[in-house]
């Protein structure tokens, strides 16, 4: 029987997924674990792979597509089989596949003549059945022969015109309501002229972003607390660490050894390793550090799993793998949530201090500020010394400030001597 | 009155005019001047010159693809005949049409048709204008016995028949269709055998003798003249080469087309009875010499003509139109 | 205007044009004396007389050859084949006689013959006698293809086709013999010249360009969406070749969007030729893909349920009109 099927939930939390690519069309074959579409989720843009075999009858919806979890995208089945009453059912409204979505994907029947509503009359010639082929995604934009006219008659960049069409195609209505709406002018202003913003459709990442970020600062109570550290020997320790490493090649960077710092603090002090939960508070029993990796539209927070039991090698190169794999949105979903910590770093930007917004519902998050050459006062001499400045947001439900005050304390201990990273 | 030789001069004139023409045409077609299909008509020229000798300029004739030999006959010029052969602009169709589609209106000939048995009905659709404006013009349509197996054929004549209408099939039996001898393709070895059915006289006779021809195949034209009829004429002759200049021949034995060479020649057999009639040598030479000059004049003419044009090739794909009344 | 059926603007022409012309006649199978097949020549034998109003036997190949060479020699024929089917066994007559004489002869024959009937489907007749010959032959140069929907264009189109000089394969409707429409008195004299197209329905969003028998389902199905707010711009080409392409291309100029249907064989055909032009021509000015609506490839089947299925639908070009419009 061919069924309809509903975009697939593929992160916990996902409450909207943009249909970001389908990498099959009409007509297709697709076998176990062949690659149906690309769902852009709230972390990260996933892989919908096939569970069943079957053929794809009907695309019910274009690319770039914003759905709530197991709203109809498609309709699968065996080639030929009529989709009129299920077509009718999308139209309703009331269609939604069974349960999870991703199940339903390879659903499969057979019976039927093809193409019923093809309006090409179909050839006689046998169709072949092909693998999901792999379109190019990305780069090529997608726009009819007119459009691509109107883009450059009144120079549009057409990377920038959403494409309702099948397949994001750019179609004339997307011109019309773009030449229509607010959009940058290409060219300086004339003097004192007045021009609207450029209006841009959020991305389900900034939508994600401006959800849980609103939802963070209004609901969580947050509290500060800053505290200067002298960075002199972790600065020395990171040398230390990466002549020896120079012969693979690698290096490990200041925010590693912050981040397993913040791990043996969190050991440390367990009390602060907690979370809010309505009539409770979780404490936890692993150090799972959440690192603030920016990407080109937003930012993800990829964990770090067990950071208190890893070394600053393995540290490193897992960060780095993630950032990797964050900018490239290939991230899976639950390398992005259940952390128990977060560790935001702008040092790198020159910035001396900063709060961070708590990523919910983690406890606490640190704000690490740049390593500062300044003089400092030694022993009653003025020296060069290495300073780095820290702010931790806590929850104040789970966190009050003696404990918070608490917890800097022990990570100022570890950073200051890199030694009780050992311990 | 006319002696024989006055009769018999003139047509063994064109016959020979025919046979070098042709010779000619295999030469040039050896040296790569002409291309394609080349069917010649050397050995069967006593039917073309025949016939023609029956007929009135305002008649008309219509054939197969083996033609030269009756656009020569209605009066197509050697040069113009030659010209198309080599596709120059100056030939008889400009070069468009080539070996197997001569046409020459102002000759009275409706040309060489390459898809045998559909020009059957052709032909007597031309005859039918005779008919049907009451005019006592006849029709002189030819075809190789190869060509009464095919549909058109028989719908052809049928028609004829049904309708009366004044015009002459007359088959030139080679006794080759192709390569596939008589009894190989024939379910009755006299063709004339059908015309009972067609409701038209038969007559069957060999063709060698260009005399005899002519006065053969004048009962049958007359009949169509004066509203009896089409007939169905089938006159047994022999070609002296292959189908066309890619057939080796191999289906017929040396001893057989010796034979027909000695003894069934036309121009041959012609020239003889010239000379039986008291034509002396000298005489038949200034001929034969006429003959040659045309000839090679034509061949000059040929390979000095100008190509067949691309206007010409778009020219005709369509008459302008629309067109009004017809000129007849 | 006063209103007639499509049957008698065609009948109607025949005998104006044989009343202007006495070197038109018009030959077919039951023509004359059982008044016609579908009753379009009824009236005319008592008219014009068995001369000029001749019944055939069963023999597409042999009366159209007579045609041929009656057109050859000056005659402006007109053959009714009962259907298109039959002219299959005539294709020879009318592909390689017919088409290509006038160039073959370097324009000595033009053949100003006329060949018409009902084409595509009728009701429940099968494989044999439902053929669309449309693509047959639309694709030989040589040949003017028409196929009128209205009354009035069946009318100025075959009066056009009988004064042209050239070969005209006219194409009806037999489900359109019946439909009435306006029609000029007989005294206007109303020629609709070859390579004009009709726009029937001005339109903004899409256009679709349909011909003969089919456009009256694209009417149906444009009424029901100008409901909803699509804007339906009909081009009827009314001759397939010569096409009108100009007028197809400014239409999608307009519109953006192009939906061709047409009764005929989905692959290749003037279906196809319309739609390779619109890409030439007008590929900047494309918002969709141009999609068609036709019969399906499949020989027709005898069931009614079937066969409602195979002819080009209202639904089909429902939804090729949705789509090309970004509707779905």
């Amino acid at each position: 029987m061919a069924k309809i099927v509903g975009l697939p939930k593929l992160s916990p939390t996902m409450e909207e997924g943009t249909l970001a690519r389908w990498a099959v069309s009409e007509g297709d074959r697709v076998e176990v674990d062949d690659l149906v579409a690309e769902i852009e989720t709230d972390k990260a843009t996933m892989e919908w792979r096939a569970f069943d075999p079957g053929v794809i009858l009907k695309i019910l919806v274009p690319e770039g597509e914003i759905l709530a979890p197991d709203a109809p995208v498609a309709i699968f089945g065996e080639e030929g089989e009529d989709i009129s009453a299920l077509l009718a059912e999308v139209a309703k409204g009331d269609a939604g596949s069974n349960g999870d979505g991703a199940e339903a994907a390879g659903a499969a029947a057979t019976s039927g003549a093809p193409g019923a509503e093809a309006p090409e009359a179909v050839p006689a010639a046998p169709r072949e059945e092909t693998p999901a082929p792999s379109r190019p995604s990305g780069g090529r934009v997608l726009a009819s022969p007119l459009v691509r006219r109107l883009g450059r008659e009144h120079d549009i960049d057409l990377s920038q015109v959403p494409g309702s069409g099948p397949g994001g195609r750019i179609i004339k209505r997307d011109i019309d309501e773009w030449l229509a709406g607010p959009r940058p002018t290409p060219g300086a202003p004339a003097r004192g002229e007045r021009r609207p913003p450029r209006v841009e459709k959020l991305t389900s990442m900034r939508r994600t972003i401006a959800r849980r970020l609103t939802e963070s600062k209004q609901t969580v109570p947050h509290f500060y607390l800053t505290i200067d550290t002298d960075a002199g020997p972790l600065m020395a320790a990171r040398k230390q660490i990466n002549a020896h490493l120079a012969d693979d090649g690698e290096k490990v960077s200041v925010n590693d050894l912050i981040l397993k710092a913040c791990a043996v603090a969190l050991r440390r002090v367990p009390e602060a390793n907690a979370s809010f939960a309505g009539d409770a508070i979780h404490y936890h029993q692993v150090v799972d550090v959440s690192v603030a990796v920016a990407v080109p539209d937003g930012l993800v927070t990829p964990v770090v799993r067990d950071a208190d039991l890893k070394g600053v090698r393995e540290i490193s190169r897992e960060v780095r793998d993630l950032a990797t794999r964050a900018r490239d949105k290939k991230l899976m979903p639950e390398e992005m949530t259940d952390g128990t910590f977060s560790l935001s770093n702008l040092g790198m930007y020159g910035i001396e201090d900063f709060a961070a917004v708590i990523n919910p519902p983690e406890g606490m998050i640190l704000a690490v500020g740049t390593v500062r050459e300044e003089p400092v006062v030694k022993d009653g001499q003025i020296v060069p010394g290495q300073r780095m400045r820290a702010t931790l947001s806590c929850d104040h439900r789970v966190v009050d400030g003696a404990l918070g005050a608490r917890w800097l304390a022990a990570f100022k201990d570890v950073l200051e001597q890199p030694v009780l990273m050992l311990v | 009155m006319t002696s024989v030789s006055d009769e018999l001069l003139p047509l063994y004139r064109q016959m020979q005019l025919i046979r070098r023409v042709e010779e000619e045409a295999a030469k040039a077609y050896v040296q790569g001047k002409i291309g394609g299909f080349l069917h010649l008509y050397i050995g069967q020229e006593a039917i073309a010159v025949g016939t023609e000798a029956a007929i009135r300029p305002s008649d008309k004739v219509i054939t197969t693809y083996r033609d030269h030999g009756f656009a020569l006959a209605r009066g197509v010029s050697a040069a113009s005949v030659m010209a198309e052969l080599f596709g120059k602009d100056s030939g008889c169709a400009r070069g468009l049409g080539g070996s197997m589609h001569m046409f020459g209106r102002d000759e009275g000939f409706y040309g060489g048709h390459a898809i045998v048995g559909g020009h059957v009905a052709v032909g007597a659709g031309i005859a039918f204008r005779a008919k049907y404006l009451e005019e006592d013009d006849v029709t002189l349509c030819f075809f190789g016995e190869g060509a009464t197996n095919i549909g058109g054929f028989h719908e052809g004549l049928s028609l004829a028949g049904l309708w009366k209408l004044p015009v002459v099939f007359v088959c030139e039996n080679n006794l080759y269709s192709m390569g596939t001898p008589l009894v190989r393709s024939m379910p009755a070895e006299e063709l004339t055998s059908k015309a009972p059915g067609y409701n038209m006289v038969g007559d069957r006779f060999e063709g060698h003798e260009v005399l005899t021809v002519r006065d053969r195949i004048r009962a049958a034209v007359d009949r169509a003249r004066e509203g009896g009829g089409p007939s169905l004429v089938e006159i047994l002759t022999y070609r002296f080469r292959g189908h066309s200049m890619s057939d080796p021949g191999k289906y017929r034995t040396t001893e057989e087309v010796e034979d027909y060479k000695k003894n069934r020649d036309p121009v041959r057999l012609a020239r003889l009875k010239l000379a039986d009639e008291g034509l002396d040598e000298d005489a038949l030479k200034k001929v034969d010499d006429e003959v040659e000059a045309e000839v090679q004049a034509a061949v000059e003419h040929a390979d000095e003509a100008e190509p067949a044009t691309v206007e010409a090739m778009w020219e005709y794909v369509l008459a302008p139109s629309p067109g009004g009344a017809s000129d007849a | 205007m006063r209103e007639i059926r499509y049957r008698d603007a065609l009948r109607e022409a025949m005998a104006e044009e044989m009343r202007r012309d006495r070197h038109v006649f018009l030959l077919g199978e039951e023509v004359g004396h059982y008044q016609g097949a579908y009753k379009v020549t009824q009236g005319l034998l008592d008219e014009f007389g068995e001369r000029r109003v001749i019944d055939t036997p069963i023999a597409e190949a042999g009366f159209s050859g007579i045609a041929v060479g009656a057109a050859m020699a000056g005659l402006r024929p007109i053959v009714e084949f009962m259907t298109w089917n039959f002219s299959l066994v005539a294709f020879d007559q009318i592909v390689n006689n017919a088409a290509k004489m006038y160039q073959m002869s370097a324009g000595q024959f033009p053949i100003p013959v006329v060949f018409r009937g009902p084409n595509a489907s009728a009701r429940q007749v099968g494989a044999q006698h439902s053929h669309a010959v449309d693509p047959f032959y639309t694709n030989v140069p040589g040949l003017q293809v028409v196929y009128p929907s209205t009354p009035r264009d069946a009318k100025g189109l075959l009066k056009s086709a009988i004064r042209d000089d050239n070969p005209v394969v006219f194409l009806e409707g037999e489900t359109l013999y019946n439909v009435k429409g306006e029609v000029p008195d007989e005294d206007a004299d109303e020629l609709v010249p070859f390579g004009e197209a009709r726009v029937a329905r001005e339109g903004s969003d899409v256009t679709v360009v349909v011909w003969g028998r089919p456009l009256a389902t694209v009417e149906k199905v444009a009424d029901a969406m100008a409901e909803d707010g699509v804007s339906v711009e009909i081009i009827d080409p009314r001759t397939l070749r010569p096409l009108d392409h100009e007028t197809i291309v400014r239409s999608v100029k307009k519109t953006n969007r192009c939906v061709v249907v047409h009764e005929h064989w989905p692959y290749g055909g003037p279906g196809a030729e319309i739609v390779d032009r619109i890409q030439r021509e007008a590929f900047d000015w494309l918002d969709a893909p141009v999609l068609r609506a036709t019969n399906l490839d499949v020989p027709m089947p005898y069931a009614l349920h079937l066969e409602n299925e195979v002819i080009v639908t209202e639904e089909r070009v429902r939804a090729a009109i949705r789509k090309v419009c970004y509707l779905d």
